[in-house]
């Protein structure tokens, strides 16, 4: 237990797995004056999925909300380093943020169905980025409510508002709005922290789905669901990264003491 | 108290005393509830009892006339409805523009925190100060008073109800929902039309109708400003009569028929504002649901 906290061989691992579909790079983040990230350095793998945990309030989510810009939302936060995307800088001022939100989607805490049909909500977002013909957007529809197991209980309702439907359906919808727009990379912020365990199991069966074509990013509470969905998982202390490693590893023989306290529920 | 009763349950000496009280404040509280619903109800009771009396046909048909004719009130009812529609087409997008930028773009600025302070102090104030304005600005200077002088005024005080209720609905709305509209990609202005506005819109409804009850019954700002009139009006530009000014000039005639007539006018502007209540309180409760 003796390793420094930023092994650079915890990182580079294997030449095996697939690229980085984003790297962070020294990523300090600060709201106002408060240092809330320390100068963090990973990679989030495509087509597979990264988990973040950690006690509340250490980052987690704030560093999700860098990946999509959501803190340029708010005057007084700010991110230095880089976090690289396709060959851009993320945190570069002039990149086109309604370009870079259709390309990173996110799936909030609380499932935020928006007041409008459940074909609606999904044809919302790709129309911000796409002239779909009537019969194109129909497809996309059924489409990705298919992949998110919705359209079989949803098909008949479409033109219904998406506020009739239960929390776990909604939350799906959330997930189905955010991949018909085609991202890359899907963030998901505790996407299941409000639903019952049953939903939950679901929402988790689809990850396993959904990250044959996208690169995800799960902030979670849930040990289980970490072990669970995860490929590599990431601890988080205070802003700073303890420990990243394959999720078999951090939950059977983590290196540091600190991620091994955690997981075992001795602190956070 | 039986003997076996442990000595906890010794009768503490401040409990009378504390009945006493309660008592007494259930009673007050009871009494200036009393005194509220009992004033309603004699202010409804003598308005329904007078207004019914002189409700027929002719009083919702003919205009009206010299005392004596079977004149009716159909001018003024006509009036007040044209001054009234067009004093909300005018607020509606003034109030909502005013109201969406204090709630969604002026994010504590000093210009929104003086616009919003001036909305308030507009809410209450006097509506005869508002007609005296509009007088000034335009009666004065074209030398004839008019339904739209009459509108303006109506509308200058429907304005800040508009405002101030666009923009705390507008505060109601979840952040999570504008954020997942930003996530998407959607810019500020698409969220806040498409999204925001939207699932707001019960409660802004809410907010234009309830202005339009409170400018219905407003006589002070309509006397230097649309003056009233005793024949049919339908021209913005003259004149109007309307259903405040009818009730105040024939409220204190010598006439009975034209006392008649006032209590008629009062009731209907009471059933109007009633009804408007009404469908805010159920039409828009339903939907929000």
């Amino acid at each position: 237990m003796s390793e420094a906290l930023h092994d650079p061989s915890l990182m580079s691992q294997s030449t095996a797995l697939p690229e980085a579909a984003l790297a962070v790079r020294d990523l300090d983040f600060y709201y106002g004056e408060k240092q809330a990230l320390k100068s963090i350095t990973m990679d989030f793998r495509k087509q597979s999925v990264t988990a973040m945990i950690g006690p509340s309030g250490c980052g987690k989510s704030t560093l999700l909300r860098i990946f999509n810009r959501m803190y340029d939302l708010y005057p007084g936060q700010k991110a230095t380093g880089s976090v690289l995307f396709d060959g851009a800088n993320i945190l570069d001022p002039a990149l086109d943020l309604n370009m870079l939100r259709s390309r990173i989607g996110m799936v909030f805490q609380k499932p935020t169905p928006f007041p409008m049909s459940i074909y609606d909500n999904i044809a919302f977002g790709v129309r911000l980025h796409e002239k779909l013909s009537r019969s194109a957007m129909d497809a996309r529809v059924e489409d990705v409510l298919t992949r998110v197991a919705l359209w079989k209980e949803v098909r008949d309702r479409l033109k219904e508002p998406a506020a009739g439907m239960s929390g776990g359906q909604q939350q799906r919808l959330c997930i189905a709005r955010s991949i018909a727009t085609k991202p890359e990379v899907l963030l998901l912020d505790e996407p299941t922290s409000a639903l019952d365990p049953i939903s939950t199991a679901r929402i988790e069966e689809l990850l396993d789905e959904l990250k044959q074509d996208f690169t995800i990013a799960i902030v979670t509470h849930n040990m289980q669901q970490a072990a669970r969905c995860a490929d590599q998982v990431a601890f988080f202390y205070l802003g700073s990264l303890i420990e990243m490693d394959s999720a078999d590893r951090m939950f059977t023989n983590p290196r540091q003491k600190q991620t091994q306290d955690y997981i075992t529920g001795r602190f956070g | 108290m039986s003997k076996t009763m442990g000595e906890g349950w010794r009768k503490d000496p401040r409990a009378t005393q504390r009945l006493v009280m309660d008592r007494l404040a259930t009673v007050m509280s009871f009494v200036a509830t009393a005194v509220l619903v009992l004033a309603l109800a004699s202010i409804l009771w003598t308005l329904l009892w007078n207004g019914f009396a002189g409700l027929s046909i002719a009083a919702l048909l003919h205009p009206m006339g010299p005392p004596g004719s079977n004149g009716g009130l159909a001018n003024a009812i006509l009036g007040s409805v044209i001054q009234t529609g067009v004093a909300l087409i005018l607020a509606t997008p003034v109030g909502l523009g005013c109201g969406i930028y204090l709630s969604e773009f002026g994010n504590g600025s000093k210009f929104a925190t003086s616009v919003r302070f001036v909305s308030d102090v507009l809410l209450s104030a006097p509506s005869i100060l508002i007609g005296l304005f509009v007088y000034l600005v335009l009666v004065a200077p074209f030398g004839h008073f008019s339904g739209l002088a009459g509108s303006v005024a109506l509308a200058i005080l429907a304005v800040p109800i508009i405002v101030r209720t666009t923009e705390d609905m507008l505060r109601l709305v979840p952040v999570a929902m504008r954020e997942a509209g930003s996530a998407l990609g959607a810019a500020h202005w698409r969220v806040v039309l498409f999204l925001c506005l939207r699932s707001a819109l019960p409660g802004v409804l809410t907010g234009i109708l309830l202005a339009l009850a409170r400018v219905s019954g407003e006589t002070a700002p309509l006397l230097f400003t649309s003056l009233g009139n005793q024949n049919w009006s339908f021209s913005l530009d003259k004149p109007m009569a309307s259903l405040p000014i009818a009730i105040y000039q024939y409220a204190g005639a010598s006439y009975d028929d034209w006392v008649r007539l006032a209590w008629t006018g009062a009731l209907l502007v009471t059933l109007g504002v009633l009804s408007i209540n009404i469908i805010v309180r159920f039409g828009f409760r339903s939907k929000q649901s």
